[in-house]
């Protein structure tokens, strides 16, 4: 038992839902109590789905309990007389998984033919989202692709794209773009959109894309197993990724091709590949080597978030960006592993692993770094604390669901991620200028309080101030924290606002690690030649 | 009072789409400034708070959840020490609310002894039943103000004064005081104040006058155990509703006023609203349980109430609303999935509905506004009439003022499983 206020994964439910609602004709119903069906709103609103997900829930009251009977057969006639879907998925939540029922022997009770229903009775308390989704996309996979004969020319199935999703539109517009240069079909689109049929079809594809540590990969692997299918597992996040993507992509469909006695895919001019098709595909390459980026070199990055992305940003920042990498985690345990391998020689110490949003929270306070890649919960921290941050992974938000074209796939997904950057980041030739002469008149962006010589900060209480230094100290420390004159308070105005807070705190760890109790002058200029600021 | 007549009410099987019970946090912690809000429940209770409320975590959120993982599920008792402990050093309550959900309520967690057990002479930690089990929405404001009773002071005998019910902001409960004054009537404070040590004294001779149409248990809670009284009278919303609920609340004082003059005023001032929304067909889904004086405003209104649905009604404490709305379909606990086929057979030109369904309803053509939307806003009284009136009239009127909508054009591929 624990204190928790917020969880990046969402529970295995969620996952559920998150696969049924992206596909056509399967409806889910969750045996549960009244409000288990919040998800819905998850949809409705991130989404905005214009039709009703078909999420239903049957609903168990504590007197049906206490009378022994139970809805669920009755929801399942309601269920099939007013959608007519090809299959239901009935699901427990937390709560009705303890009771032990006999959910196929309820089903049975409903009348549906078997073929209908689909009981994915997991264990809420040992799997989360990710996982339930991934395992239902894979037991829907099993349950329905056959063997059959391959599409005549090249065609790939994309495996993983399931709504709610991290930029999940833009992604797939991404990599539909590409395809279509290269000439693939793409044959299936899984779970997003597809129907039952589909599934049956997946065999038919030459390739599977799957490209989601998450979601998908599983259902990859099951196909390479059962139907010989090639995959191509890897997330085409920057440039050189992407690039290494399609030769991957065109050296598999080609050896699949040279069998078939299909004509090879040759790998096109790059501009191609580009939006007007005549430039470029992505500005990335020369942005990363113009002079005014020359100052992200030493600008300290730190990611954290899902497996995929937490690998993808990593490995964009450091090698595209020439960035430095001071830290990185995942709060995704199961995957902790692949991402360790995955990032071998990039991270200066131990990957993180945890699902306490606190613990980051202290990482980056403790770090401040010049950059944090995170989730909307490391964005609300990072706020807090004024350090940059671009949110790169799910758990999403309605800010990540934005109508615009912005996809972290492909070479159009690296513009995308190093504008971002650019944006969240304080700036080169302006930074040098601002560092130079002081606030270069942005002083009035400050949101804190500048506390005057007459007014005490109010929380502060006057106890701590002994006659003494009563005339010299302004800013009255709460307990723990450390007291500036008010000559040293003058000086780290002059710093640049946007890294007073870093100099505040840095200069207060250096008079603590000297034993200092208030920073005066002195201590300040110590700790600035000290730390080099 | 007894209904003078049978008020028809149809009952269905409750398959709605609407919260749990555990919903009331959201605006309970806001109200009640120096409480915690404990939950003793599992992921799926904090995926809920965190995703369907809408709520990012803010420095020391005074919420949370005692998180039960798998290896709580075969201990006799959880053991929530540690967590009071933790609560009290990062938040220094005054009080901790511990709300019950599910997965503990199946597993027969004895509460009432577990909350006992934890409470201080300082910091009390009181039981709120909220369970989706038993519970819809904001029916678990009602538990949290019965947990509060044992800490109201006793009126003593002789001490007239009227005491509010519900939760409402300090402009609102500012305003209902300033109101209930001017009539001569004595205000005894509102259940909840925003401070726990703060709660009103309630007695023999406390009026307690309901303000929010959720609170059936505490009010018949506190008339068994205090002997107050209960004042049977329609709900503050709207020029019907306010001229009502004060002029019934003012004889219970044995004060005879006249507000049709007021009530007439007020409805002058709505004149505009009142004439778009005549003859428009409204349809309420059951959801807040706000439903019942929302659809009779709107059938005073002029409006075509063609469903007023709710989770739960009390033919005794909602006596004066069901036979204002005397005519209109009510449903308790209806059937979404009716209710659907129901929407697409009639039309209707607004629907009242929840989160989970408002985005649906719009693709399907319709124009919606949030249930939720009406516990947010200050629609009591005479000042709150014209923001209610708005409420309805404005989704109305913004669509009204939108082009043309093709939806085979503009809804492609917005979502592919429902193509």
């Amino acid at each position: 038992m624990r204190l928790a206020f917020w969880l990046y994964e969402g529970t295995a439910l969620h996952g559920i839902s998150r696969v049924t609602n992206s596909m056509k004709g399967v409806h889910t119903v969750y045996h549960a109590p009244q409000g288990d069906d919040y998800i819905t709103a998850t949809y409705t609103m991130l989404e905005r789905t214009p039709q009703f997900p078909g999420l239903s829930i049957s609903v168990v009251r504590g007197r049906d309990l206490a009378q022994g009977v139970s809805r669920l057969p009755a929801t399942l006639q309601q269920v099939d007389h007013h959608y007519n879907p090809e299959l239901i998925v009935i699901a427990p939540s937390c709560s009705t998984a303890l009771l032990q029922e006999d959910l196929h022997q309820l089903a049975a009770h409903s009348g549906l033919p078997k073929e209908k229903i689909l009981v994915y009775a997991l264990n809420p308390f040992r799997v989360s989202e990710n996982e339930a989704a991934d395992g239902l996309l894979t037991e829907l996979v099993k349950r329905y692709a056959v063997a059959q004969e391959k599409t005549a020319q090249p065609s790939v199935n994309l495996l993983g794209f399931t709504s709610l999703g991290f930029h999940l539109r833009a992604n797939l517009t991404s990599i539909r773009r590409m395809l279509q240069t290269l000439g693939i079909a793409v044959n299936v689109v899984a779970p997003w959109g597809a129907s039952i049929d589909d599934l049956r079809k997946l065999p038919a594809a030459w390739l599977n894309i799957a490209p989601y540590r998450e979601i998908g990969t599983t259902a990859a692997e099951y196909l390479a197993d059962t139907f010989d299918m090639p995959a191509l597992y890897e997330a085409p996040i920057g440039v050189e990724p992407t690039l290494a993507w399609l030769r991957s992509l065109i050296e598999k469909l080609n050896a699949a091709g040279a069998e078939r006695g299909v004509p090879l895919i040759a790998m096109p001019k790059m501009h191609e590949f580009s939006l007007d098709g005549q430039s470029a595909p992505s500005g990335v390459p020369w942005f990363a080597r113009t002079a005014d980026m020359e100052s992200f070199s030493n600008k300290r990055a730190f990611v954290f978030g899902d497996a995929t992305h937490t690998v993808a940003l990593v490995k964009f920042l450091r090698d595209e960006l020439g960035m430095q990498i001071i830290g990185a985690g995942t709060y995704l345990e199961r995957h902790a592993d692949w991402v360790r391998k995955e990032l071998e020689g990039y991270l200066p110490g131990a990957l993180i692993v945890t699902d306490k949003f606190q613990d980051v929270a202290q990482i980056i306070d403790d770090q401040m770094p010049d950059l944090v890649c995170g989730t909307q919960m490391e964005r609300h921290s990072c706020r807090k604390l004024d350090v940059p941050c671009m949110v790169v992974c799910p758990p999403t938000h309605i800010e990540n669901h934005l109508l615009g074209y912005y996809p972290f796939f492909g070479f159009d997904g690296a513009d995308v991620i190093a504008d971002r950057v650019y944006l969240s980041c304080k700036l080169g030739l302006e930074k040098h200028l601002i560092d130079f002469f002081g606030d270069a008149g942005l002083e009035y962006e400050e949101s804190e309080a500048s506390v005057s010589p007459e007014e005490p900060q109010p929380s502060a209480s006057n106890d701590h101030l002994s006659p003494e230094v009563a005339a010299d100290v302004v800013t009255i420390a709460e307990e723990g924290e450390m007291k500036w004159s008010d000559e040293a308070e003058t000086m780290l105005k002059k710093v640049p606002f946007f890294v007073r807070k870093k100099v505040r705190k840095n200069t207060e760890t250096f008079a603590r690690g000297n034993g200092d109790t208030m920073v005066s002058v002195e201590v300040f200029r110590q700790a600035k030649e000290s730390l080099g600021g | 009072m007894q209904l003078s007549r049978d008020i028809q009410v149809i009952k269905e099987d409750n398959v709605t789409h609407s919260f749990c019970g555990l919903a009331c946090v959201g605006w309970m912690y806001q109200k009640i400034k120096d409480s915690f809000f404990l939950v003793l429940g599992t992921h799926t209770c904090a995926h809920f708070l965190q995703n369907a409320l809408g709520m990012m975590i803010f420095a020391k959120p005074r919420f949370g959840i005692a998180l039960m993982e798998e290896g709580d599920l075969s201990k006799n008792e959880p053991t929530l020490e540690e967590i009071i402990r933790e609560i009290k050093a990062d938040h220094n309550p005054s009080v901790i609310f511990l709300l019950s959900s599910c997965t503990p309520e199946v597993m027969k967690v004895d509460f009432k002894g577990l909350a006992h057990l934890l409470s201080t002479p300082d910091v009390p930690v009181l039981f709120v039943p909220a369970s989706g089990l038993v519970y819809n929405f904001t029916q678990a404001e009602d538990s949290v103000l019965s947990a509060l009773v044992p800490f109201c002071p006793v009126a003593p005998a002789g001490q007239k004064s009227v005491v509010f019910l519900g939760s409402v902001n300090d402009v609102t409960a500012d305003d209902l005081r300033a109101e209930a004054e001017a009539l001569g009537i004595s205000v005894g404070g509102f259940l909840p104040e925003s401070r726990f040590d703060k709660m009103p004294a309630i007695g023999p001779d406390t009026v307690l006058a309901p303000i929010q149409p959720y609170l059936s248990r505490v009010a018949v809670k506190l008339a068994r155990e205090r002997g107050a009284s209960v004042l049977h009278s329609l709900f503050p919303f709207g020029p019907d509703g306010t001229r009502a609920f004060w002029e019934d609340l003012a004889r219970e004082f044995g004060i005879t006023v006249d507000l049709r003059d007021r009530e007439k005023a007020a409805w002058e001032k709505i004149r505009n609203q009142t004439e778009l929304l005549k003859g428009k067909k409204v349809f309420l889904t059951a959801d807040t349980m706000m439903e019942l004086p929302l659809a009779r405003f709107l059938h005073s209104a002029g409006a075509d109430v063609v469903e007023c649905s709710s989770a739960y009604i009390n033919k005794k404490f909602h006596a004066r609303e069901l036979e204002a709305l005397d005519g209109v379909r009510v449903v308790e606990q209806p059937n979404f999935h009716r209710q659907l086929e129901d929407v697409r057979r009639i039309q209707p030109d607004l629907i009242i509905t929840s989160l989970m369904t408002a985005n649906p309803f719009v693709g399907n053509g319709f124009v919606v506004k949030w249930s939720m939307e009406f516990m947010l806003m200050s629609i009591h009284s005479w000042s709150g009439v014209v923001t209610l009136a708005n409420m309805f009239v404005s989704p109305l009127q913004r669509r009204s003022k939108l082009p043309a909508f093709d939806r085979e054009v503009w809804l492609e591929g917005v979502m592919p499983s429902a193509e």
